[in-house]
């Protein structure tokens, strides 16, 4: 009788090691996911410090609370003439901060160029900032970017203008549409994942661009919010919303201004639709311009599932600094 | 093979299939909120 009790102990001891030792390795596996870095991503994030260069905060440019820009100067002081990187931060207008981004801007400083994150006045359900207002910011803090820099004794000649998301958005809006009026010339763009242009039919993601009352209701919402703009139902159903987005799609500006690119995708990007995407691809490509583009066909927003591509990415964007920054 | 190296190789596999698991369960949650696949691209 006892040895059976003592059997039924110790086969109860050993399912319960194994639960706890099952439950310890999920629990590692899942963390890992998050805390190990792929050895390429180490060398694009790097950490600040003063050996890198020095860092000016919350510069402002406008008279709105988030109208502030940083400024990384790098330690080599002694050039004539410097290439400036601005990195706009992701959040999707309407969250993030350009201290999200600062591994990124240590890396282009450490690279030698000024490089500067700039906040914008994100959207709230309490103000009535768009992504035609939030672009607007960012053409106005770029002369005083460059005029900051100046001052400090960096003089800048070429810029180069990048982002994540909508930051990527925000910076295709600003090297297409407004390059031209840029005080410097831009000489390439870069980033990953921004629409780039707002066509009903490429939004299904959203429930837009479908032929029914509340697809065209959906559209007219969420194409007001970005564009600043009342769009109707009506207006999405005759197409003449178009005038009203035209301002904040980039895609509609690349033969005008074309300006060498490099973006990175995901084709199954549930956040920014990959077929808006394509009408960015169509446009550079049509404009005969230099870009380079990656597709990363297992990976959505994130681009959390294609290492080797990112990787790839990200040494044609260090290649394109080297061509045309310098 | 003794009892206690049978043991041995059940618990390796198990923490194993746990730690393959809960990495894949991190890319269905980074999926579903951002989309993706399960399977493809990084091994895991």
């Amino acid at each position: 009788m006892n040895k059976v009790k003592s059997g039924k102990k110790v086969r109860a001891v050993s399912v319960g090691v194994g639960i706890l030792a099952f439950l310890l390795a999920f629990g590692a596996g899942a963390v890992s996911k998050f805390a190990i870095q792929p050895g390429w991503a180490k060398e694009y994030s790097v950490k600040w410090s003063d050996e890198i260069g020095t860092l000016k905060e919350d510069l402002p440019y406008g008279d709105g609370e988030a109208n502030k820009f940083d400024l990384y100067l790098p330690k080599d002081s002694g050039k004539s003439r410097y290439g400036l990187a601005v990195y706009l931060h992701a959040g999707g207008f309407t969250s993030g901060d350009k201290s999200g981004d600062r591994e990124m801007l240590a890396w282009l400083c450490s690279k030698g160029y000024v490089a500067a994150g700039i906040n914008y006045t994100l959207r709230t359900d309490t103000n009535t900032a768009s992504v035609l207002s939030q672009s607007e910011e960012i053409k106005a803090a770029i002369p005083k970017v460059i005029e900051a820099a100046a001052k400090e004794g960096y003089p800048i000649d070429k810029m180069t203008v990048a982002g994540g998301s909508a930051g990527h958005a925000l910076a295709m809006i600003y090297a297409y549409r407004d390059g031209k009026d840029a005080p410097v010339p831009v000489v390439f763009t870069f980033g990953a994942v921004g629409p780039s242009s707002f066509v009903a039919e490429d939004w299904g993601i959203f429930g837009v661009g479908l032929d029914s009352e509340e697809s065209r209701a959906a559209g007219a919402v969420l194409f007001s919010v970005m564009s600043g703009q009342e769009i109707t139902p009506e207006e999405m159903a005759d197409g003449s919303y178009l005038s009203k987005v035209h301002a904040i799609s980039a895609a509609d500006y690349v033969a005008e201004n074309p300006v060498p690119a490099v973006v990175a995708y995901g084709a199954c990007d549930k956040v920014q639709p990959f077929l808006a995407f394509k009408r960015l691809e169509a446009a550079l490509q049509e404009s005969g311009v230099d870009y380079q583009y990656f597709v990363m066909e297992h990976s959505g927003h994130g681009l959390q599932n294609d290492n080797r591509v990112y990787a790839a990415y990200m040494k044609t964007v260090e290649a394109y600094l080297e061509k045309y920054m310098g | 093979m003794t009892l206690t190296t049978k043991r041995i190789l059940i618990l390796s596999a198990i923490v194993l299939i746990g730690f393959v698991l809960g990495r894949l369960a991190v890319r269905a949650l980074m999926n579903l909120l951002l989309g993706g696949t399960l399977f493809g691209g990084n091994i895991l």
